[in-house]
This record gives structure tokens, C-alpha cells and sequence, in this order.
């Protein structure tokens, strides 16, 4: 079985997959016990799956294991570690935005790889083009807004 | 909630107990971190609904569902109204699934432990608050028994005194347990946390990761699996497949309707269930004519001229309708589709059976239907079964279902080790339980002073009742299917209200605003054109036609809130609808303007709604905002639609939600109230399309009277 070393929230930890383009979604959460990035589409359409790596967002669904070697991922787990993360977090929680909450750890990891580009307040909003079913835009959108 | 007591249709569990596995090789354990342990003092349970540890941390356990609504943090509030708590201390969890009679968590106001309908605070606000008080008054009598002393009383933050002593929770806990004999205890009514917008309870663990949904639960040694249906609605295996050759698969287990495709981890038991799809030998219906658009279409359209009277259920009947002599008639129809439930999680579960327990984890609303399935499917009584309901991920009436469960179950029966059952989200779009379609007829008279003097209303409509009952029955009188037109709060005159079963073998399911979700918009589509017929300004025609203080309430409340008697923007035209439901009134205002294309865009979205007593007015409003969102997504762009018995849509690329770009604002208003709590979950979803309608047909003269305004391909608009 393939062998990865991957970097997850600042720690190393090895693991073996049965398939070299087993998508990094599955590994962080079937291997890794990371099941804060979701399942939702599996097609980089709902982007309940977003992690961060090397500072830029990415759909855990679509890159494969392989290419996430040597990379700094960023979970939602890992988010309160982070400077971003925790202001995108503190911001989530002051405005109350999640309602069923499925869709909020890949909103808040686009969130935090918006203000690692940079990008502050509603310039982040254009960017996030994400499904939330149970609809807490109204208040992503006011939660960016402080950001 | 008639209906909802019914079993689910599919496949017979016996069916699914035939299946064999084949060639299984057996799995090898795959070891995870247990999940966080329990805390290992002794905390205290007093009754069934409240628990309180050494640190005086109180934990209410709820029987409803935690979907997203912010039930558990609006019970919680109850409580600590009258345990008079500070807010950090209070936690909220799912409570150990029950069924049948007995069951503590049940529903108060229907018996069983279901969430669905917007009723879990219509049921649960005075028995939640009784069932605190109740622990209050045994906390205070501890107290005295302990002490041996009188003149006991609450304290604040979690505290009994007696005016020079002051004890926890937590030190009096364990005698409160057995104190007996107390009178019925007097409810607190003070405001401290009732009718306040405090902090959801689950809101930190959704934004760290570490809240569980069913798809994050973790059992040492479980492995995965997921499934594949026929593609064809009804089909069933001919054969049980060989395992797909790809590395980490284990076996594949025959469920009778689908294959189980068991591995070492979620991916390769989604891709092996997909790279066998075309290998299983599905055995197909032999006619697949009932699901099938196109001729589903067509039955409709006859059964709404022609239907024979023995297959017309007249849900409400008072004089005799009729459009002769009327000074202005009305005849039109409104078409909706059947819709998919796609909530943000698709359908997953983990088992744990062996030979004498059946240890369940689902995202699930339906606990009473899934402790009996559960215990049928593995031999065992119903109180081996232990269900633990984990956070939703979206339930819209899609989890009232058991069919994932049961999956699971048989997996993990057969394996003899933990399952955690995963569908893709394809599987999820084809195999759900769909909101029915309707084709609805609404004939009208007005007279001379545009009084309205006749409604006959015909509604064909698949039904879920029949769907779900005894097969002989032609002619069901599904209430269901006539909620938001039976029952209409305004001066109509002569009306009858008929429901036509459309025959289909399409699995039908309860979604977000049942019947409401298609009745609403005809009734207000209709009522609009017969406003534009009277030439009255039609929230005044509405308004007009309601005796009920609280119907014109709310449309007053959205009428002050829309500036609805100002001018709109340059562009843009404002419309409006009006649902009674659910124990609660709304009125909502669509602003629409149109986008560079031509197409609909919704900029504003005006609401009043009058729920009662407001338990938390954020959560009320956050149920606004969602239900704005979800009814304005399916009005845009949803539909269901079937070629053959073959379902059509896959995934969300072609079944969009709005966005954060495309979400109109949304402007609220809370009309006050002492009245009994009423729901509001669904509320706001039914009222979304007629609005927007009413408001294209003010801008365009373009009346649009079939859902979606944008269906196939097209996906224009906003
Ligand atoms: S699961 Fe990756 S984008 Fe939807
Ligand atoms: S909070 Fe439920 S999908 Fe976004």
C-alpha cells in the first residue's frame, strides 16, 4: 500500500492508503480521524470539503493524496491554531451564522485562505461561491464583513 | 402527523434479510481513536431530561432532532428559565432513541419521537418547561431534607439557599433524584432567557470540527461501506456481483434492491459501488409508465378534467361553488414538480449488531420508525436496539426515513463487525423520497363588489399517504396533500377543496413544508390574479378578505416593513403572499427587478411572521433566513424529473442553491405575541415562489404559473 507522510494542522503523521489517487478527503477523515472537512459532492461543486494548503484553499475531494505531500494542510480542526482561522472563527460564532453546520468548516477554511491572500471584509464574499442548503448567507455575509 | 405514523414503503425487510454475502474476505480491523470519553464522575440524572455533574454543569437531554433549527438551544432556554442557570452552564445532546409507548422523548403532542412538521417547540414549550420547574422544586426540597432545615428556595447560577446558605446543584443533585410526592410545580414566566436571543449551545462545536454528524461517527473496528441501487426505481439484484478488484475493497453484500460494497475506508466503497453499477444484473420493473415524467404529465392533466368521482377525495366542502352568475370568473392551473431533498449530508448510518444488540448511529428524525425496523431486521426485541442520534446535516424530512439505517443494520448483521454505510451524493439525489408533484386547478367567482363567491380547487397530486397505507385504496383522504388549501383563513363563499391521487410508484417522501410547499403557491398565485381581476391592490385584497387579527397583523407588520406604499426602486416590483400554517402566520414581499438577461432577480425578501411566543428571536429570524433560501432555490431551479423510472438529476450541478452572490437580502419582523408557540421551520419555504411570481407579474404582465421559473438547462435568473 502507498505510504504518505502528510502535514496536518503542524503535525507529521504517516499513513497507507490503499490507492495513490485516493483523494486526500478520504484520507484525512478514514485515516487520519480529521472528519471536520466533509463530503458533499465529490464533484469541487458544494465545497463542504475545503482545507487549506500551503495557504491556498483546495477541494479535499479533487486532490489526490499523493500531491498533498509536503504541503501545510489546514483543517477546520486546526483553525483555532491560526490567526485567521481563529478571527473567521470568532467571527462565525458572534454572528451566529451555522444552522445545521454541515457546510461551515469548508465556509470558514475558504474564509481563512481569503484573509491569507490578503483579501479582508466583503472582498472575501465574491470569493466563496459554496452551497449552504440550510441558507446562512445573510449572516456569512455579515460575519465577512468584520473580517 | 396521521401520515407520519405510517411505515415507509420499500423494499420488504424480509427481502433484504435474503441477501447473501459473497466472497467476502474478512475484514481487517481498522483502529481509530475511541471518541471522547465519557466524563468518568458520577453525574446526576433527575428525570429524563436533565442531568447535572460535579462542576454544576447542566445537560438537557432532547428527544427532537438538532437539524439545524436550534431546537436543542430553544428547549435549553426553557429550562434554564426555570432552573434560573447562567447560560455557560447549560449543555444540550440527543437523547438515547426511544419508540413506542412510554418513550419519555417522544413528542408530547403526537406520541412518537419524530421531528417534522415545525412541531417540536408547539410540543415541547409547556411540557419542557414543567418537566424543569419540576427538578427546581426537587433540587429545593433536596436541600431541605439534607439540611434537615426549612425556607429553601432557587438561588441564581445553579444554586438553593436559604438566605444564609447557599448549595450547587451539584451537592444537592443526588437526593433531588428520589424526592417524590411534590404538588405540581408553578412556572417560572420571567424573561431572562425566553424571548432572547441567546447563543446556540451547538454553535461552537460547528465551527471547531468537533461536532459529530453521522458521517463523523468513529467505531473501533468498523469499516465502510456504500451502495448502489438499480439505476431504475424498483429494480432489484438478479445476482450478487463479484467483488470489484480494487485494493481496499472487502466484499459485497446483495441488500436486495441494492449492492453493499464493503471496504477499508469510504472512497473505494463509493468507486467500487460505481465501478459495479453496470455489472449487477438488475432485475427491472416490468412497467415503468408510472415513473416517467412525461407520462405522469399526461395522467395529471386527465385526472384534473376527467377524474371518476369514486377517486376524488373532497377535503372541504361548505354551499355549492358555482362560477355561474359570478360578475368575474377565474380558471387557471399551476404545475409543480416533484423535488429532491439533497441536504448537505447525504444519507449515511453506522451499525454495530451482534448476536443480542443492535447499536445504531444515525442522523435521523424519525427514532420512533427505526427502533422497531431495526430490532424486526436483526430478530431482536426492540430494546436491544440502541439508537444514538448524531447532528444533522440537513434533515428536511429526508431523514424521517429509515431505509439508509436498515442498510446499515443488514451490513453490520452480516459482517458481525461496525458498518458506517455512506451513500455518494449521486446515490443520494436517485434513490430519495420525493416532494410529490401537483397539478392544481383553481377556479374562482367574484361579484359585483369583488366579493369572492365561489372557489373550487383540484389538487392532483401523488399521494404519500396512499403511497404508504393499504394498496386498495384508490381515493385516501390525505390531509397531507391538502394542507395550505383546506382550511384557507379568507372569506371565500361557497368553496370545495378536492384532492385527486396521481398514481405513481415515484417514492414519495415528506419535504420541508409538505403540503403547503405546492398548495401555497396556487392559492396565492390565485389569489393575486383575482386581486389583478378586481383591480384591488392585492395585499389589500387579502387583507380585506381575513377576519383574523393575526393574519392581517402580519400582512400590516410586512406592508409597514416592505414600504410597500412607496414606490419600488426603478425596475423592480414588489408582490406578496400570505400562508396560516403551521401554528403560525406569515406574510412575505418579494422585491424583483430583472437581471441583465432578462431573468428574475430577487433583491429583497420583506417577512412578518407571527409564531407566538418567541422562544429565541435569532433562531426565528435564522429559520426565516433558511426558508427563504430553500423556497427560493426550488422556485428558480428545482425539479425532480424521471425518464422510464430512471431518476435524472445526480448531483448539484444540476440542482444549484443560491450563493452567498445571489442571496437576496432578506428584511425580518417579529410580530409580537402571547399566543401558544407555533412553528416556524417551515413557514417561511411556502410563501418564496407565489411571492416572486406575484411580483414578475406586477413587473412583466407575465403571469408564471408552473415551478421552476427556470427548469432543464437553462438555470437563469438571480
Ligand atoms: S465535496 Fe468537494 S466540493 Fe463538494
Ligand atoms: S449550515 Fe446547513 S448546509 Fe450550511
Amino acid at each position: 500500500m502507498p505510504t504518505y507522510t502528510l502535514n496536518v494542522n503542524g503535525v507529521n503523521r504517516t499513513v497507507s492508503v490503499p490507492e495513490a489517487s485516493m483523494p486526500l478527503l478520504w484520507v484525512l477523515r478514514d485515516f487520519m480521524g480529521f472528519t471536520g472537512a466533509k463530503y458533499g459532492c465529490g464533484i469541487e461543486v458544494c465545497g463542504a470539503c475545503t482545507v487549506i494548503m500551503d495557504n491556498q484553499r483546495e477541494h479535499a475531494c479533487k486532490v489526490d493524496v499523493s500531491s498533498a505531500v509536503g504541503k501545510k494542510i489546514l483543517t477546520v480542526e486546526g483553525l483555532s491554531g491560526d490567526v485567521d482561522g481563529a478571527k473567521a472563527q470568532a467571527a462565525w460564532v458572534t454572528n451566529q451564522v451555522p444552522q445545521c453546520g454541515f457546510c461551515q468548516p469548508g465556509m470558514l477554511t475558504a474564509t481563512t485562505a481569503a484573509m491569507k491572500a490578503g483579501h479582508h471584509g466583503s472582498e472575501i464574499a465574491p470569493e466563496i461561491k459554496h452551497i449552504c442548503v440550510c441558507g446562512t448567507y445573510p449572516r456569512i455575509n455579515k460575519a465577512l464583513g468584520g473580517l | 402527523m396521521d401520515d407520519l405514523a405510517a411505515p415507509a414503503n420499500g423494499p420488504n425487510r424480509r427481502d433484504l434479510l435474503k441477501g447473501a454475502a459473497a466472497s467476502f474476505i474478512l475484514p481487517f480491523a481498522v483502529s481509530f481513536a475511541p471518541r471522547r470519553a465519557e466524563a468518568a464522575a458520577t453525574p446526576v440524572q433527575i428525570g429524563a431530561f436533565i442531568r447535572i455533574d460535579e462542576t454544576n454543569t447542566v445537560t438537557l437531554s432532547i428527544g427532537s432532532t438538532e437539524m439545524g433549527q436550534g431546537i436543542m438551544t430553544g428547549l435549553a432556554q426553557l429550562v434554564a428559565e426555570q432552573l434560573q442557570v447562567n447560560w455557560s452552564q447549560m449543555r444540550g445532546e440527543h437523547a438515547i432513541g426511544g419508540s413506542g409507548a412510554g418513550n419519555p422523548y417522544a413528542n408530547p403532542l403526537f406520541h412518537a419521537q419524530i421531528t417534522g412538521g415545525s412541531t417540536s417547540m408547539m410540543g415541547w414549550y409547556n411540557p419542557m418547561r414543567t418537566a424543569a420547574a419540576t427538578v427546581r422544586d426537587m433540587l429545593i426540597q433536596a436541600a431541605a431534607q439534607q439540611t434537615n432545615t426549612t425556607g429553601w428556595k432557587l438561588g441564581t447560577g445553579g444554586t438553593v439557599t436559604n438566605g444564609t446558605t447557599t448549595l450547587t446543584f451539584a451537592a444537592v443533585a443526588a437526593t433531588a433524584a428520589s424526592v417524590s410526592g411534590l404538588p405540581a410545580p408553578v412556572l417560572a414566566t420571567t424573561t431572562k432567557f425566553v424571548g432572547q436571543r441567546m447563543p446556540r449551545l451547538d454553535i461552537p462545536a460547528k465551527v471547531n470540527g468537533s461536532a459529530v454528524f453521522g458521517m463523523d461517527v468513529q467505531v473501533p473496528g468498523m469499516v465502510f461501506a456504500s451502495v448502489v441501487h438499480c439505476p431504475t426505481i424498483g429494480g432489484t439484484v438478479g445476482a450478487t456481483p463479484a467483488k470489484p478488484s480494487r485494493p481496499g475493497v472487502l466484499g459485497v453484500i446483495n441488500l436486495g434492491n441494492a449492492v453493499a460494497v464493503i471496504a477499508t475506508n469510504t472512497w473505494t466503497a463509493i468507486k467500487g459501488a460505481s465501478d459495479i453499477e453496470r455489472n449487477v444484473s438488475w432485475v427491472l420493473p416490468a412497467d415503468t409508465s408510472r415513473m416517467d415524467s412525461a407520462s405522469l404529465g399526461a395522467t395529471a392533466q386527465n385526472l384534473l378534467t376527467s377524474a371518476s368521482s369514486g377517486s376524488v377525495y373532497v377535503a372541504e366542502a361548505s354551499g355549492t361553488p358555482t362560477l355561474a352568475g359570478a360578475a368575474k370568473t377565474f380558471d387557471q392551473t399551476y404545475k409543480l414538480p416533484f423535488l429532491a431533498h439533497a441536504c448537505m449530508e447525504v444519507m449515511n448510518c453506522t451499525a454495530s449488531v451482534t448476536a443480542d444488540r443492535c447499536e445504531i448511529w444515525a442522523p435521523t428524525q424519525g427514532q420512533e420508525f427505526i427502533i422497531p425496523a431495526a430490532a424486526a431486521a436483526c430478530g431482536l426485541s426492540n430494546d436491544k436496539v440502541v439508537l444514538h442520534t448524531t447532528y444533522l446535516g440537513g434533515g428536511f424530512g429526508r431523514k424521517i426515513e429509515s431505509d439508509y439505517v436498515l442498510q446499515a443494520v443488514q451490513c453490520s448483521k452480516q459482517l458481525g463487525v461496525p458498518v458506517k454505510l455512506i451513500w455518494s451524493r449521486e446515490q443520494d439525489f436517485q434513490n430519495d423520497r420525493f416532494r410529490p408533484s401537483a397539478l392544481i386547478r383553481v377556479q374562482a367567482g367574484l361579484d359585483a363588489s369583488n366579493n369572492m363567491t365561489a372557489l373550487i380547487y383540484r389538487n392532483v397530486s401523488p399521494s404519500i399517504k396512499l403511497q404508504r397505507g393499504p394498496s386498495s385504496v384508490s381515493n385516501p383522504e390525505d390531509t397531507g396533500a391538502v394542507a395550505g388549501a383546506k382550511g384557507l383563513p379568507y372569506s371565500i363563499g361557497a368553496r370545495q377543496i378536492e384532492h385527486v391521487a396521481l398514481p405513481t410508484d415515484i417514492p414519495l417522501g415528506y419535504w420541508r413544508s409538505v403540503g403547503e410547499s405546492y398548495n401555497t403557491f396556487a392559492v396565492e398565485s390565485a389569489i393575486d390574479e383575482l386581486a389583478k381581476l378586481a383591480v384591488i391592490n392585492p395585499l389589500n385584497f387579502r387583507r380585506d378578505r381575513l377576519t383574523d387579527p393575526r393574519a392581517k397583523g402580519v400582512l400590516t407588520a410586512v406592508e409597514t416593513l416592505s414600504g410597500w406604499k412607496n414606490l419600488p426602486p426603478t425596475g423592480y416590483q414588489r408582490g406578496v403572499a400570505f400562508l396560516k400554517g403551521f401554528g403560525s402566520y406569515v406574510a412575505m414581499v418579494a422585491e424583483v427587478g430583472k437581471t441583465s438577461t432578462g431573468t428574475i432577480r430577487v433583491s429583497k425578501i420583506y417577512v412578518a411572521v407571527d409564531c407566538g411566543v418567541v422562544v429565541n428571536p435569532d433562531q426565528v429570524e435564522a429559520q426565516m433566513q433558511g426558508g427563504i433560501a430553500h423556497g427560493l432555490a426550488a422556485a428558480m431551479w428545482h425539479q425532480a424529473t424521471f425518464v422510464a423510472g430512471v431518476p435524472q438529476v445526480r448531483n448539484f450541478n444540476n440542482y444549484p442553491y443560491l450563493k452567498l452572490q445571489t442571496m437576496p437580502t432578506v428584511l425580518i419582523k417579529l410580530v409580537a405575541s402571547t399566543a401558544a408557540p407555533g412553528g416556524v421551520g417551515e413557514t417561511a419555504v411556502p410563501v418564496v415562489a407565489p411571492a416572486v411570481a406575484n411580483a414578475w407579474a406586477k413587473l412583466t404582465n407575465t403571469r408564471l404559473r408552473s415551478l421552476p421559473f427556470y427548469p432543464g438547462t437553462t438555470m437563469g435568473g438571480l
